[in-house]
Order: C-alpha cells, then structure tokens, then sequence
C-alpha cells in the first residue's frame, strides 16, 4: 500500500475497536460492555460506517471474559444487530493462558478475522503481555484449522520481523495492524508511522491504529498513505483533550469524514473483504 | 497459590461513579479498578497482587522503585498525562 492507493483513490476499511478488555465503564461510561451494549454500539458503527466491528467479551460486571460461551452470546447479539459486517474477535488477553485465549476462535460461526498478536508487550511495572512464538503459532494454526482471517497486530517495529519470517504462512494478502503509542508500542509520531509502513511485506494491507490523542492524526497519515483505520472505545475514550467520547459511533463519523474529506471512498463491507482476503 | 486481594471489595457505588452490577473496587486506592486489574485483585489465571499489582506493592512498601502516582491502573498503556488509554488490541 502507497501513497498511490491515496491518489488512486482506493477505498478505505474503518474498523471499530467497541469495547476491549483493559478499561471498562469506569473510564468511560459509555463504552458498551454487555452483549446488548455492544450490539446496539455495532449497529452504530456500522450505519456510521465501518465494515470491520473488532469485539471483545465481558463479564456482568465489566470484567474480562474468554470463553467460547461468552463470545458465542456477544457475536450472536452482534450478528443479529447489524446488516453485514466483518466479525473480528480478539485473542488477545494480558496474563490468560493461551488456551483461554483460544476459546473466541472457536463461536459458531467462526469470526471472519480474529487478532493475532506477534509478541510482548509490557503493562506496568510488573506485568507483560507475553505472546511468546509458541503462543502465536498455536493461534495461528487454529486460525488456519477454522478459515479464520489472521489480523496481525505489530506492537512495535521488531513484531515486523516476526510477521516477516511468518510471511509465507499468512494467508493473502497479510492484513496488519500497526499500533502505535506508549510504552512498549511503537513511538506515536507520523515519522514512527512512515517507517512501519517501509518495512511492511510485499502486498500487505495495514491499519493504522494510534492510542489516546494519537488516533486522529495517525489515522489522517494513514488515510494519505493508503491504509486503513481503526477507531473506538478500546483503543481511545475521548473525543478531544479532556472530554470523553459519547460513543464509539462518534468515533467512526469523524472517521469517516476524514476518509471522505481526503477523497477515497469508504470501503463497503463486500469491499472490505475482498481488500483484507476475507 | 495466590489468594484473592485482601484490598478488594466489590461495589455499586463509589468514586463518584455507581453501576448497575457491583463492580471491582480497591479500598487502597479508593476507586473502581480496571477489569484487568481486577484479575489481579481476584488472583486469576497466575496473576498475584503481591506479585503484580502497583497498588499493593507500593501500599506494602514492597515495590521501592514505585514511582508516585503509578498504579495498576495507570500503567504503559493505560492513562498517561495526555489522556491515552490502551487495551489488548
């Protein structure tokens, strides 16, 4: 993807994070948590615009859910809420085994895409997100096993080389998530940003996806530089310095506008799948 | 086996804030926790609060190199100065 996929105006896929499973409603009150939260917020997003609705699972009370079970009831919701959009489930999970991590593969339906996370990531002082290879290989092969799209997630430059050396095993075209912000993530910076999208593997389609004040200006630079974006509650719970989002809806709408002001076309779900390789 | 935080208490309401199901709440820090702290306050998957939470290390003096304001809460990805919050994408 390059400057010129901008100037030919090729379409852009906007995803929405809805929910995660770091923060909850004691952040942002307005992140949705329970099924029928996230399925109205999905049915959102998607009028507002995004083909690609990234989900994550909670408890009653907020708290972080893995199993098949919980993820079964969310995508269900989810599915019956929306029209036609790209189910993306996340495996990741900070501190859960990866046999937890597994269980969002395995709804029925399988999502079209599901996160695959390609190595550490600290948390703190005292925690990391471990994503060793073995993780990720065991991931991936069940992703394969199950017609699951991978969406790879590169933390920082060197999960580059990771996705390189696993390249040949990506299913077409590899669809990679660049993420940038503190800590252990690559340096939010537009700079940071250009040199990712250098380093990508032949015929890769990205996602830009900046944290916190970050997610507008990155995903402008993204829109120029032809990839894609991703917004929402999970990734960034305010509008602007010191007001917090009303939804993740806002989120895409202003998205949206972005795309639409800079002129490539909003990707339509159908679209979408045919540019991922879903 | 690590045991559930002896700080942790489950509310409705507290901090200014109020749910409709009780939430995670730490009585050290007096506020409503992230739902991934909360695995750490509840001792889940190997998580320990004594190994792993900012909160109780600093509270126990445990943890010399806690720097101020850092919490289990506010940490690489979580809030920083300029309001970011992260999550396992």
């Amino acid at each position: 993807m390059t400057y010129d996929d901008y100037l030919d105006g090729k379409p852009v896929v906007v995803t929405a994070a809805l929910t995660g499973g770091i923060h909850g409603k004691e952040a942002n009150p307005n992140l949705p948590e329970t099924p029928e939260e996230i399925a109205e917020a999905a049915a959102a997003c998607e009028a507002a615009g995004a083909s690609v609705l990234h989900l994550h699972a909670r408890e009653a009370n907020g708290e972080r859910a893995f199993s098949t079970e919980r993820f079964q009831t969310v995508t269900d919701a989810v599915r019956a809420a929306t029209d036609d959009v790209i189910v993306q489930h996340s495996t990741g999970g900070t501190g859960a085994p990866t046999e937890l991590r597994a269980e969002p593969l395995r709804t029925d339906p399988a999502p079209d895409m599901a996160s695959l996370d390609m190595g550490p990531m600290n948390r703190g002082q005292h925690l990391t997100s471990e994503n060793t290879r073995a993780t990720v290989a065991a991931l991936h092969e069940e992703m394969r096993e199950r017609g699951i799209k991978p969406e790879v997630e590169v933390f920082n430059d060197g999960h580059l080389n990771e996705v390189l050396a696993v390249a040949d095993d990506l299913a077409a075209p590899p669809s990679i998530t660049l993420i940038l912000g503190p800590g252990t993530l690559s340096v939010p910076s537009p700079r940071s940003l250009l040199h990712l999208v250098d380093h990508l593997p032949e015929g890769a389609e990205f996602t830009t996806l900046g944290f916190g004040r970050h997610q507008l200006p990155l995903t402008t630079l993204s829109v120029l530089l032809g990839g894609h974006v991703r917004v929402g509650l999970e990734d960034n719970v305010y509008y602007r310095r010191g007001e917090l989002a009303e939804s993740n809806a806002q989120l895409v709408e202003r998205a949206v506008r972005i795309v639409e002001e800079f002129g490539r076309p909003l990707a339509t779900t159908d679209e979408a799948r045919e540019i991922l390789g879903v | 086996m690590a045991e559930r935080c002896q700080h942790l208490d489950y509310r409705r309401e507290g901090d200014g804030k109020a749910f409709e199901v009780a939430r995670a709440y730490c009585t050290v820090a007096d506020r409503f926790v992230q739902p991934v702290t909360a695995d750490i306050c509840n001792a889940r998957y190997d998580l320990d609060p004594t190994e792993h939470c900012e909160i109780y290390l600093d509270h126990h003096g445990v943890d010399g190199e806690e720097s101020a304001g850092g919490t289990s809460d506010s940490d690489s990805v979580g809030d920083g100065e300029d309001g970011r919050k992260g999550s396992d994408p």
